[in-house]
């Protein structure tokens, strides 16, 4: 099992290269404040696992994979060496890393395939499982539905993380939530769990539960993350203090986490700048090589490779 | 016994396009176990208009998964199921309800190759009834509409025999293939179909009647009308060239300029609405094809009346009928 100070530094790591990349393109999906949920709900996936993660800068999933951190900074940047030839959305992951694949800008349908990821793996008398995460916005999508509905009719092996963070663009939770999204679980006959989503280690456990649940062929679970989107929707997006007065502030996930390993002296001061200083040069180094990568080009398009 | 049963080879057996379609889905169940069917009714029920008849039976639940009506879950679940290794067929039990699904449908399955680079595949077959048909119900066709986007494939049988060789061909293809039964031939008289292995290649179109005069280019549920009038058009001495299409994405355009390069003729019949629908695709490429085609008549097209497909004995005036397309023929002859 993943050491809590491994944790600490993937949640570093994806503070720093999503900090980098806002600054690198302005169209960018801040992950921060929502650290612990990407990396608690991921980390104690196999690889042999299906991944389906929300979209918003989801890098430390697939870096968590196995990913080549410079070859997701190409794909921000519109370089040849992304994996994905700059076809898709940037934030599209390594298909071969066994992540679910976003090749659309519409929210919910990856809700559908992560399913079926899980359907495979159930027709296949396997015991792999898959983890799908969403906001609260995409909760709203029939997708949502249709899906948790049919994963817990046949017991399929998937876990439901609604990524929680209060805010679906511009509107806040208020406009569009009548109710906790996890409260939708008992009309589906699953088991749904509310958990602090600002806490990496509660978010792992409660988790790690649900992937044995599946693993077992015990079916589906929902998970509800609360957390905290500190910044805009996309990098360029001011959030005004009115809005701002709207959410919930949560504490910052990495300060919550540093402070708990002081106090446990996991680490020391000196451990953590070290930590961080790692971080930073891995991501100045990533964007360096991927800054000095080819464009895309004409080789790329793909008129030969629209079918297989 | 019809002479059709005498000529027919030893192989062949007299089946309807429903039975070719079954016969074709249990084939491949039992030769590739990756294969599975989702859809509605298609446990003990046999599948809507017997579309699955004998399936649950011979394969079982493990294999014929009985869904929620949830068409977006389905053909997304399928196509989850065929990124990680599976062969799924999905059953939109009619045409009106893929629209549920269109996210999936358009958003997803064509763009999976492509947008992962050509890493992913995802061999998903959604098999769907569109138009009229002894059933009545759920006549409108909007299958015209996904031939408009590249990374799906889309086939429209009209005959038992190309009913089983394309499903064979959809199922065993790498890519989403919207696999497409007019309801009309569904049910509609036997014809020989080969026993065995037996594939069309998707793609390819089919001069179903040879004739000088006239290029009649038809699919689907037209194909029985376009026959029809091409009898009545031969007692007028004029001989007309009949080309079903079989599949419209990708399309077998070239058969089609071949045949207008020798007739100077076109006209182009199908059981849904003209406007944007896929013949306008087959009017377009015949007239700016290079070398030029020589036209010696406008192009025409018969399609249904631009309302949306009343229900009822309504209906029958909507739809386009053979003396429609027997007026545009003569009409193209006449120029």
């Amino acid at each position: 099992m993943t050491d809590v100070r491994e944790l600490f530094r993937w949640m570093v790591v994806a503070r720093t290269l999503g900090t980098t990349l806002c600054t690198l393109n302005v169209r960018w999906f801040p992950v921060e404040g929502e650290e612990a949920v990407h990396v608690g709900s991921f980390v104690d996936l196999r690889a042999d696992d299906a991944a389906a993660p929300h979209y918003r800068d989801p890098f430390v999933i697939y870096l968590m994979r196995g990913a080549e951190l410079w070859r997701l900074v190409a794909q921000v940047l519109g370089k040849s060496a992304g994996y994905n030839k700059g076809r898709s959305v940037a934030f599209n992951g390594p298909f071969h890393l066994n992540v679910v694949p976003w090749v659309a800008g519409d929210l919910g349908s990856t809700i559908g395939t992560a399913t079926g990821a899980a359907l495979a793996f159930k027709q296949q008398h396997s015991d792999r499982v898959c983890v799908c995460s969403f906001g609260d916005g995409t909760a709203n999508r029939g997708d949502f539905h249709e899906n948790v509905n049919l994963a817990a009719a046949w017991r399929l092996p998937v876990v439901y993380v609604c990524q929680n963070n209060g805010w679906a663009i511009s509107q806040p939770a208020s406009s569009y939530l009548p109710a906790p999204v996890v409260a939708r679980a008992a009309g589906y006959g699953i088991p749904g769990l509310t958990v602090d989503g600002q806490d990496v280690e509660a978010v792992r456990a409660v988790v790690a539960d649900a992937i044995d649940r599946a693993r077992s062929g015990n079916g589906p679970t929902l998970i509800e993350a609360l957390t905290h989107r500190r910044r805009g929707h996309w990098a360029g997006h001011i959030v005004s203090d009115a809005d701002r007065a709207n959410a919930v502030e949560r504490p910052d996930p990495i300060e919550l986490l540093r402070a708990r390993l002081l106090e446990r002296r996991l680490v020391t001061e000196a451990e953590i700048r070290e930590i961080h200083d790692h971080a930073d040069d891995q991501v100045a180094a990533a964007v360096e090589r991927a800054n000095a990568a080819a464009d895309v080009s004409e080789a790329e398009l793909g008129l030969d490779d629209v079918f297989a | 016994m019809s002479i059709d049963t005498v000529t027919a080879p030893a192989a062949s057996r007299r089946l309807t396009h429903m039975e070719a379609v079954v016969e074709a889905i249990a084939l491949e169940m039992r030769r590739d176990s990756r294969v599975f069917l989702i859809g509605q009714d298609i446990g003990p029920f046999g599948g809507s208009m017997q579309g699955a008849r004998g399936l649950y039976e011979e394969f079982g639940a493990g294999r014929v998964l009985e869904a929620p009506i949830s068409e977006s879950a389905m053909v997304g679940s399928a196509l989850g199921a065929a990124l990680f290794g599976c062969r799924p067929i999905v059953e939109v039990s009619f045409g009106e309800f893929l629209p549920a699904a269109m996210n999936q449908l358009i958003n997803q399955a064509p763009n999976l190759h492509y947008m992962t680079g050509g890493a992913a595949r995802v061999p998903v077959v959604v098999r769907t009834r569109v138009g009229d048909g002894p059933y009545g119900g759920h006549p409108q066709d909007y299958v015209s509409w996904f031939a408009h986007v590249p990374g799906l494939k889309v086939v429209v049988p009209a005959t038992p025999a190309d009913a089983k060789g394309l499903m064979l061909a959809a199922i065993r293809d790498d890519n989403p293939v919207l696999f497409v039964e007019p309801m009309s031939l569904s049910h509609a008289r036997r014809a020989d179909v080969p026993a065995g292995d037996y594939v069309v290649p998707i793609g390819s179109a089919k001069v179903v009647r040879a004739g000088a005069n006239i290029t009649l280019v038809v699919w689907g549920s037209i194909l029985p009308l376009a026959l029809q009038a091409a009898a009545t058009l031969s007692k007028e001495g004029a001989e007309v060239e009949v080309i079903d299409l079989r599949s419209l994405a990708p399309w077998d355009a070239s058969m089609v300029i071949e045949s207008v390069r020798r007739t100077h003729r076109l006209v182009i019949a199908h059981e849904t609405w003209v406007t944007g629908s896929f013949g306008a695709e087959v009017a377009a490429a015949v007239a700016g094809c290079l070398p030029r085609v020589e036209l010696l008549a406008p192009i025409k097209r018969v399609g249904a009346a631009p309302v949306p497909i009343p229900s009822g004995p309504l209906r029958a005036r909507a739809l386009p009928t053979s003396a429609q397309i027997v007026e545009a023929l003569r009409a193209t002859l006449e120029n």
